[in-house]
């Protein structure tokens, strides 16, 4: 009996935890930026202490990620959460502290996360996101997510400086992409490509969603506030969290069965 | 690994859309033109009321209250930032330089209030401009 009760939960419930992956890196997002503002300008830190707040705690948390022997979702996600506040952070800096150009730091960001793969490909022969099993290629996994938020962070910017593209049609357009991203995927495109493309689209995608419900309707948003955004996120990123680490034995069950 | 993704990418497209399809919404993608800049940015009073208030309270010498005064237009402009960077982001930029400006000058220590009034006088003066057109 509970082996049948078991056994269907693990079926429905595999693919919820892809869902749930989207989710919660898009809502990390959000949760990163307005945080780090939030202490930035709020409480008065300013940009430069905030930043040393936040790289330090990137530190702790990827070490105990890198050292730590399996997923552990809590550690996983606070790491994505401050590696995008950190990423965030890096090109702000660029931008608003050394006036360096958009395009320059899009471009160089493209680059640099251009090169990561390159490395990461020539040293292990693959850029699976399955087989993250030792320390040197979850070394090149985190440090192309930090490349993906720099470079989502600045192609965001570049989209609303040069485009004039608002946070409303940032929506439609950033999920829009992604979608064509997705479909792409199912015409036989590359899965780790189209992994990466959707993961840095994520970036502006998250920080668009988040300014359409904390905007004032004066600007076209739903006026819910930047506080209340960012709790009600993370309200949901740490059940989602606590969901996901509720449900792992399922999963990795459900993984044993169908292999 | 990525029929969810589309799941999703999908449900926030069909939110977003519902919201850009009000009455009232910006135009998809507003390039600048120079002739309309100096009024893109749309009302600017709230903004400029703080502004005025501080340079009041420098003029009558109190310039503590004047920097706890100005750190409400600190938050209040950083908080619209994605609400009004769009419409015009490089007379945005002049703006916020010129806040930046303010900000530090009732910050330091100690505050000069010469350099403060005259830092204000600026960011009013801006202000003035970009509300004009």
């Amino acid at each position: 009996m509970s082996q049948t009760l078991s056994t269907d939960t693990m079926l429905n419930k595999v693919p919820e935890v892809a869902v749930i992956f989207w989710i919660i890196k898009i809502m990390s997002t959000t949760v990163g930026e307005t945080g780090a503002d939030y202490l930035a300008v709020n409480v008065g830190l300013g940009t430069a202490v905030t930043a040393a707040i936040m790289v330090s705690c990137l530190a702790v948390a990827l070490s105990i990620q890198l050292m730590s022997r399996r997923y552990m979702p809590c550690i996983y996600w606070l790491t994505v959460v401050l590696v995008s506040v950190v990423g965030t952070q890096i090109t702000d800096a660029l931008t608003d502290k050394l006036n360096v150009s958009l395009y320059v730091s899009t471009a160089a960001f493209a680059v640099a996360l251009a090169a990561t793969f390159a490395v990461w490909h020539a040293v292990e022969h693959t850029l699976s996101i399955h087989t993250i099993v030792t320390h040197r290629r979850e070394s090149f996994y985190w440090l192309a997510i930090l490349f993906t938020f720099a470079l989502g962070t600045a192609a965001g910017d570049l989209a609303t400086e040069a485009l004039g593209l608002g946070f409303r049609y940032g929506v439609v357009v950033f999920s829009g992409l992604i979608a064509m991203i997705g479909l792409a995927y199912y015409l036989g495109a590359n899965t780790v490509l189209t992994f990466w493309l959707a993961y840095i689209l994520t970036r502006p995608l998250g920080a668009s969603l988040g300014d359409l419900l904390s905007q004032s309707q004066d600007y076209g948003g739903i006026g819910v506030g930047t506080l209340s955004t960012s709790l009600a996120f993370l309200a949901v990123i740490v059940a989602l969290v606590a969901w996901v680490t509720f449900q792992r034995p399922h999963v990795s069950t459900a993984v044993l069965t169908i292999f | 690994m990525n029929k969810p993704l589309l799941t999703v990418a999908f449900a926030i497209a069909i939110c977003g859309l519902d919201n850009a399809a009000t009455p009232g919404s910006l135009p998809l993608l507003s390039i600048v033109s120079p002739a309309q800049a100096a009024s893109k940015l749309g009302d600017l009073t709230p903004f400029m009321t703080i502004a005025v208030d501080t340079a009041g309270l420098v003029d009558k010498g109190d310039l503590p209250g004047a920097k706890i005064r100005v750190k409400d237009l600190e938050t209040k402009w950083d908080g619209a930032e994605a609400g009004l960077k769009p419409r015009d982001a490089s007379e945005w930029h002049k703006l916020d330089k010129a806040i930046d400006k303010v900000l530090q000058a009732l910050r330091a220590a100690p505050p000069d209030t010469v350099a403060c009034k005259s830092a204000l006088g600026d960011l009013l003066a801006m202000f003035n401009s970009a509300m004009k057109a």
